[in-house]
Order: C-alpha cells, then structure tokens, then sequence
C-alpha cells in the first residue's frame, strides 16, 4: 500500500456543558502520494475537526481523539510524543487555514515567520532562512519579495497573506499539506489564483493535498478523489468524478441539486436541502440525514448504513443502495 | 502621516512597524505629549541637579528658614532653612527611581509568573493564581510594613518590598492576555507549524501582550511613587535624609499653617507628576489599540 496517510475509525469528541459533541464518528479516509483529495460538507459536519485531528490540534480539553488511528508513513500519529509530533507538524505535514487575516503572528515581520520555521525544521543559518524565505515567497507569487520580507502581516492584504500562509505550508517541503477552506475568505478571482498555485506546488513538489472545502466547484476542478461527510460521518466517498456523475447518497445529490448551474435554464429555482444539520449531541438513531432526506425508507430509522461499494471505488452509507444499484436517478 | 515621507516614498505607500503606527497616534494626543514631556523635564532636571544648584541638599542656612518664595530661593526654605527647590528636584530622583525600578522587579516577576501560568494551564496555572490570589489579599501596606522590617530600610530594599506587592497585578493582567491570545488563529497556526510551547509563549503571546503591559506599567508608576510618598508619609519610606517629596509633605504638614509653601510645593510636584504619567498612559491605551488606527 502506498498510502501516505491513512485515518482509521478516527472518533473525535468535545465534551461540553451541554453534553458530549460527537463531532466526528468513525471516520477513515486515505491519501495517496502526490493525490489530492476533498473533505466536502456543509458547516459543523465534521471537516474541520477531522483535519485538526490529524494533526492533533484539538483543544484539549474540550476536545479528545476518542479512538481511531491516524498513519502516516505507517506509523500512528496518535501515538507520539508532544515533542515527536512537533517535529512532524510544518516539517511533515503542514497546514493552510480559513483565515490569512489572522493566521499570522501580527508583532513579527513576515520573513521572520518564515525563517523561523526554516531554521527550527530545516536546521538552516539565520542567512540561508532569510535568503530561502525570499526565495519562497517569489515563489507564491508576491513581488519584491526581498523587500515585503521586512514587513509586517498588516502591510498585506488578504489574498497577499494566504499567499504568504502557502509560502510556510510549503516552506518545509512538507509530504502532506491540509488545507482547511483555504480560499473562503478571499474573493473569487483571487480564489481561482490561489487555489492554482497550491495545485501547481503540490504537483512540483509531489506533495498530497487534503482540500476541505464546501465549494464544489473546487473539488470538480482539483480534487482526484472526494469524501462526502454529514453529521460526523462519511457518507460517500469515489472518484469526483463518480460523485459527480453518479451521486450515490440522497445527501449528495442535495448538496448538488442545490448548486445553481450555468447550464440550466436561468428560471428554474434551486432546490435547497431543507431541514438542520443534524445536532451532533443527541445524534440519530440510523441514519443521521434520515429527517431531511427524500427517500426514506423504514429501515432507515432503525441503523446508521456503513459505507457499501456500489462500484469500484465508489462507496455510499444509504441503504437504497446496498443491493449495488442506486435507486433513482437525479432528480 | 507627514509630507517628507509621502515624497520619499514615491512608489509605495510608507509602511509603519506596530509600534512606529504606535506613536505616530501617541504623538497626535496633545495630553499624553505634555505628560511625556514634563516627565522629561523633571528627569533631565532630576540627573542634573547636582551640577547646577547652587545649593546642596542638606545646606542649612539657620540665618534663613521658613521663607517664603525669593531670588536666592525660588521656592522658597524649610524649617532647617534649606532650598526647597533643591530638595524638590533631589526628591525627584527618589520619586522616579521609586517609579522605574519597582516597575522594573514588578515585570520581572509578573511576566514570567502570568505568563506561564496562562500558557501552560491545568495545574500550574490554577496553583500559580492561587498564590496570586492569596498576595492580592493581603493589605499591602501591611505586607510592605513586614518585608520593611525584614529586609532593611535602604532604598533598594523599598523599591523591593513595593515590587513584590505590585506584581500581581501584572501577573494577573498578562495571564488574562495569554488566555484570550491563545484561542486566537495564529497561535493555533504556528503550533501547526510545529512551533514548541515555549516558542510560542516568548515569541507570539508576550510580544502580542506587551501593549496592555505598557499601559499597565505607565499606570503603576505613579501608584509606586504616591507609595513612596505615603511611605515617606508615615516615616517608613526612604531614609529621612534622603530628601523624599514624601518626607517633605510631612515636614511640611506639622507647619500646614505657620508656613503653607513648605507643604505646597512638594503636595504640588506629586499631583503633577501622577497626572503626567496618568496621561501618558492613557495615551498609550488609545495608541496602542489598533482599531482606532486611522
């Protein structure tokens, strides 16, 4: 097997006041060298804390890695030392967050930043960081790199600075870098731009990306393989290009129907999914998307699906599918 | 932003350190630059002293006590004839070094202290603030009293016994900082980019607290100096041949009516010097504060 990265039953809690989030529940998903694939759901349903638990960012507590394994390169994560992890965190695996605003250190300049993590990771001299995050910052595109090293995170604007965050998420030449909606906060056409540029430095670099995102545009255009999370679980997960042809799951064929199309005759309203996201403390019993869902059927009350392969690669957790075929066409 | 900038930089827009944008918002505040200002001048005056007065300290000039404001004294003499205005500007120093260098030890205990105590949490946080806790209980003047006896009456030992009741304010404050700094992205950011935890303590929570230390620390000052004066006051403070501007309202007091001067002089260079490190300060709470940067 040649997977980089490879979650097993990953089971993320937060125990709050109110009772024990059960954020992410059972989950397991794999990277490949050199692949990209796509964490896509709407808000709250798990994306996040899954990425966050892989690199064991959690705040703990509230949070705690209930059980699962995490390996990478083979071995588990969730078994190391605080001060191991460090050394895999930046170097090995590296992450790109939602918010360039705030994301750096607002009291250092920028090529500090950057060097600092050359010279702890990379065990270079002050000069050959500083030289080296000039370097990388021409490489994410900001001009006059050798003077904006000088400058403070407020000198930059919002894309500039997600450029930046690129910059040290690929500083260390890192195997495996999640990024967690790396382009929500910015607009569209720098969107387009960023998105590019994290593609092309992971394909120069051979680097596996986890793109998480609610943007299904962005997965259609970068992702090779996408995993469809609600309510704390995967519910589908294949090829984007299976997902996109042939949604298996009555979510993901919501999430789908809801995005509007350029091809479709401009009168046709788009059909929302209605109904909540499933609250996460008291979670259903079966299946979690049941109350919202067009296709119930009595079984779906009485068991939560486990992913079934309906054709090579393409796996969904919707019992209307498990006899291998899926039950209705796009609606 | 000035003109000569605004032409030196054709091209780009001049870009300011946090701190440059600091004090080009501190030096718009007309209040806080008269406070800083008189702060100077009382200093510069402070080191001078010796080498321009024409009068030492301890002079007694029996043939001239308890006058009122002349030529030969400007404001006046005391009850052992005495310049007042050179004991004021002598009183200065102790006044200042009273405010500096309690601020000084209350940093070097309170930084570390809260600091940690907020990064590292859990236990160490809860078993730190609860020896916070108890300090900031105890009276000060009383615990200040006590380290007096033990520690010995210089004046070092005085800026000692007021640092060591003043740090917990500090430490308090920048736990508090490092609480909220904590949560927010680019802490969780650099600890994704494998920074360790003391990495980000030096290197991301102090430097990110430092303004509200400032302010804090420019408020403390004259709190430390009216503790001084309280001390003086009370006969604890520095020694009694020191000249004090505490010491010399309390010279002053037993003569309130005989000879007002005495008691106003000294009474007066107190109010202004609390009041120009309290705007000061203030301004530095407004320049500081990024969000009300134009």
């Amino acid at each position: 097997m040649n997977n980089l990265l490879e979650v097993r039953n990953l089971t993320t809690h937060f125990h709050t006041q109110d009772g024990v989030v059960q954020a992410v529940n059972d989950v397991s998903f794999y990277v490949d060298v050199g692949e990209t694939i796509a964490l896509v759901g709407e808000s709250g349903c798990g994306k996040t804390v899954s990425a966050l638990s892989i690199l064991r960012l959690i705040q703990e507590p509230p949070g705690k890695i209930k059980s699962g394994q995490i390996l990478f390169h083979g071995a588990d994560l969730l078994k190391l030392s605080n001060s191991e992890m460090q050394k895999i965190r930046g170097a090995r695996i590296s992450m790109i967050f939602q918010e360039p605003l705030t994301s750096l250190n607002p009291v250092l300049t920028i090529g500090l930043q950057l060097s600092e993590a050359l010279e702890f990771h990379r065990n270079m001299s002050s000069q050959e960081a500083r030289d080296e995050s000039i370097r990388l910052l021409e490489a994410v595109g900001i001009p006059r790199a050798e003077r904006r090293v000088k400058e403070y995170p407020h000198n930059f604007s919002g894309g500039m600075r997600q450029r930046v965050m690129i910059a040290m998420a690929i500083s260390c030449h890192p195997n495996l870098i999640v990024a967690d909606e790396p382009t929500t906060a910015v607009d569209v056409t720098v969107q387009a731009q960023l998105l590019a540029l994290i593609k092309d430095i992971s394909k120069r670099l051979n680097t596996s990306l986890i793109l998480i995102t609610h943007n299904l545009g962005i997965v259609a255009r970068y992702a090779q393989r996408v995993y469809v999370m609600y309510g704390g679980r995967i519910v589908e997960h294949g090829s984007a290009k299976d997902v996109f042809h042939t949604p298996a799951h009555p979510y993901t064929i919501g999430l789908l129907s809801s995005v509007p199309r350029l091809d479709e005759p401009r009168k046709i309203r788009l059909s929302p999914i209605t109904g909540q996201p499933p609250d996460l403390i008291f979670p259903e019993e079966g299946c979690a998307f049941r109350p919202r869902c067009n296709f119930i059927e009595g079984q779906c009350a009485q068991q939560a699906h486990s992913l079934v392969e309906i054709s090579p690669g393409h796996f969904t957790a919707c019992s209307l599918t498990q006899n291998g075929k899926v039950l209705w066409k796009k609606t | 932003m000035s003109t000569t900038t605004a032409e030196a930089e054709t091209k780009t827009r001049p870009h300011h350190t946090l701190w440059g944008d600091a004090f080009i918002r501190l030096r718009r505040n007309k209040l806080a630059v008269s406070g800083a200002i008189i702060i100077l001048i009382i200093a510069v005056a402070a080191i001078i002293v010796p080498w321009v007065s024409p009068y030492a300290y301890d002079k007694q000039d029996m043939s001239a006590i308890l006058e009122g404001p002349s030529r030969d004294h400007p404001l006046g003499t005391d009850i052992l004839g005495r310049d007042v205005m050179t004991r004021l500007i002598y009183g200065a120093r102790t006044s200042l070094a009273v405010g500096l260098f309690t601020q000084f030890i209350v940093l070097i205990i309170g930084i570390p202290i809260g600091a940690f105590a907020g990064s590292l949490g859990g236990r160490a946080d809860n078993l730190l603030m609860r020896f916070v806790d108890v300090m900031y209980a105890f009276p000060d003047i009383l615990l200040i009293i006590l380290l007096r006896s033990i520690l010995g009456g210089s004046i070092y030992m005085l800026f000692l016994a007021i640092g060591l009741v003043a740090w917990v304010g500090v430490a308090r404050l920048i736990r508090g900082q490092i609480l909220s700094l904590k949560q927010r992205d680019f802490v969780v950011a650099a600890r994704a980019a494998g920074a360790s935890n003391l990495y980000r303590t030096t290197r991301l929570l102090i430097p990110n607290a430092l303004g509200p230390i400032i302010v804090s620390v420019t408020f403390n000052v004259p709190r430390a100096i009216f503790m001084e004066a309280a001390l003086s006051y009370i006969g604890i403070g520095v020694d009694p041949t020191i000249p004090s501007w505490g010491t010399m309202v309390r010279d002053g007091f037993d003569i309130l009516f005989a000879s007002p001067y005495v008691i106003l002089f000294p009474a007066v260079a107190i109010a202004i010097l609390m009041l120009s490190f309290t705007f000061l300060g203030d301004g530095l709470r407004d320049a500081l504060d990024p969000r009300l940067r134009k």
